[in-house]
């Protein structure tokens, strides 16, 4: 079984109405291609397009660089640089998931933060509900 | 309409201009057609990572998107919508608005969401450096476990990997159910935010948890099945209600007219919206892993780590490894810690082989599933422009 596969009706959460994006701001390779009616599908056209996919990949290590060092020039400028040192961190513990104390993977946490996978999951969820209807 | 569930969340459009580029793309091969046809997508084997999406030339792969629900969550007085946004959004949001990739824009991104009408806007950096704090207790744990030291016995095998990512577990659960007990039982950041956004937060703000409607920023299209899994009700609700991408967020932004690069710098709300830099380097290949190292170090060895960046995981390549030496106080000896990344989940088939086969020198291994990790996720601004 596929977990969560659609014929699991007890899987289904809710409807949501499929949304289609607008095109995007400014000359996209979509709108290029748009403009210069380039539309047709042909065998030529996958000769001309395999070498714009490695361009498209040439520019793409350009930005994905970009954000990294992004996020490696904010953790330096971040006054805590360790998990463990978030003051937030010891209060949730402290106040919550192991009062008194910071104590990963305590009872709470473990019910709260940890989780199943695959063809464990059924069970899982009927563990969860129990629990839920012991604490109603 | 489209029934969004766990799976089928990506689907390519009538228009498909069968060109095959995403074929090439895809990491599991649920994408194809033959060429001049409309490619379909097999929802079995798709694992919702959104990277043919953000690949495909012409545009003609979309999302499910959730935003109609957010939407209404917000005009519903009855709500105290909350919202959670994951490290990769803030140095990509800025994008949508002519800024260049990388410019952080935390700050202008909480403002952006109060004026959107979030009651309180928190930080997935916060669940991410509790993700470490338990994650890291778990590998302790399976080490301890591995060496026979006592109380630590059936604490799962080595090595053990990281399970922030919903499409590489997808992956595993679809392809190598064998390796599910070698996975991180730690919830996705996301998904504990979930769970104390209904539970613990309730407790802080004296708010009634089942008026609580808890949304998730997020640069992955992967983490709206996560959220629709099942089995995330630990706090007895559906833990997280909605998500949206980066790239949704910036429309709803524009769409309500909100001149974001005039926005002042405001700060994310307490309790559970502190982060670290630890948690900020989540988005980025390698990031947990250092993460994770920077505090089992301090934890384990009793002792200040000085050399915070450890460049040695850091990088693009698509497997990484590293060894790190850590003087471990209660064993009173130094114990090396092999460590592996990889980016980009078609990578990762060889060293599950080696796990399998009992082969594997390794301790801890990050999985994410997009190149370069969710910085380039399925969820982030488009960049396909002609150079
Ligand atoms: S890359 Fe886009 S246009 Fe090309 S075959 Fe795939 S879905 Fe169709
Ligand atoms: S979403 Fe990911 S797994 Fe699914 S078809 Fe696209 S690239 Fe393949
Ligand atoms: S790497 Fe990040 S963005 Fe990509 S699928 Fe995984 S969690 Fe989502």
């Amino acid at each position: 079984m596929v977990v969560g596969s659609p014929s699991e009706e007890k899987c289904i959460r809710r409807e949501i109405k499929m949304k289609f994006f607008g095109e995007r701001e400014g000359m996209t390779r979509r709108q290029f291609f748009k403009g210069a009616g380039m539309l047709t599908v042909s065998a030529i056209f996958l000769g001309a397009f395999s070498k714009l996919g490695f361009d498209a990949f040439a520019a793409s290590t350009d930005y994905i660089e970009k954000r990294a060092a992004g996020l490696y020039a904010l953790d330096e400028k971040m006054a805590i640089r360790k998990s463990h040192e978030n003051p937030e961190i010891a209060q949730i513990y402290k106040d919550f998931l192991s009062p008194g104390e910071v104590k990963p993977v305590s009872e709470k946490a473990h019910h709260l933060l940890h989780t199943k996978y695959g063809k464990d999951i059924p069970n899982f969820i009927t563990e969860l509900k129990s629990k839920q209807n012991e604490a109603a | 309409m489209s029934t969004v569930l766990t799976q089928g969340i990506i689907n390519v459009t009538s228009d498909c201009r069968a060109c095959d580029h995403c074929t090439s793309i895809c990491p599991t091969g649920a994408i194809s057609g033959l060429l001049g046809q409309r490619h379909k997508i097999d929802h079995n084997l798709c694992i919702n990572c959104g990277q043919c999406l953000i690949n495909c030339p012409f545009g003609r792969i979309e999302d499910a998107s959730m935003v109609d629900l957010v939407k209404k969550a917000l005009a519903d007085p009855s709500k105290f919508v909350i919202v959670q946004e994951a490290p990769a959004v803030r140095v990509a949001l800025g994008e949508e608005f002519g800024l260049e990739p990388g410019t952080n824009v935390k700050n202008k991104m909480y403002a952006a969401l109060r004026r959107l009408g979030f009651k309180k806007v928190y930080d997935t950096e916060f669940t991410a450096d509790l993700t470490i704090m338990e994650e890291g207790t778990e590998l302790i744990g399976r080490v301890y476990g591995a060496l026979g030291v006592k109380g630590y016995e059936n604490k799962g095998p080595l090595p053990q990997f990281t399970s922030c990512c919903p499409a590489w577990i997808k992956y595993a659960e679809d392809k190598y159910p064998k390796i599910i007990p070698y996975l991180s039982t730690a919830k996705s950041p996301q998904q504990m935010f979930g769970a104390i956004s209904k539970t613990y937060l309730p407790t802080k703000l004296n708010v009634n948890p089942a008026n609580i409607y808890s949304v998730s920023v997020m640069p992955c299209t992967a983490k709206k099945a996560e959220c629709n899994r099942p089995e995330f009700i630990s706090s007895g609700y559906q833990d997280v209600d909605a998500v949206i991408t980066t790239r949704e967020l910036a429309a709803l932004i524009k769409e309500k007219g909100i001149d974001f690069n005039k926005l002042p710098a405001e700060e994310a709300d307490k309790f559970i919206g502190a982060s670290t830099g630890a948690a900020t380097i989540f988005g980025v290949s390698g990031g947990v892993m250092e993460a994770a190292l920077r505090t089992a170090y301090e934890i384990l060895s009793g002792s200040t780590l000085d050399e915070v960046d450890l460049k040695a995981v850091r990088g693009l390549q698509s497997v990484r490894e590293a060894s790190v030496e850590i003087p471990v106080k209660a064993l009173g000896k130094a114990l090396p810690v092999n460590v592996a990344i990889v980016t980009g989940t078609k990578h990762v088939d060889k060293l599950i082989e080696d796990v399998l086969a009992g082969r594997s020198k390794y301790h801890f291994i990050e999985v994410m599933n997009c190149p370069g990790g969710c910085i380039n996720g399925g969820g982030q601004p488009i960049r396909r422009e002609m150079h």
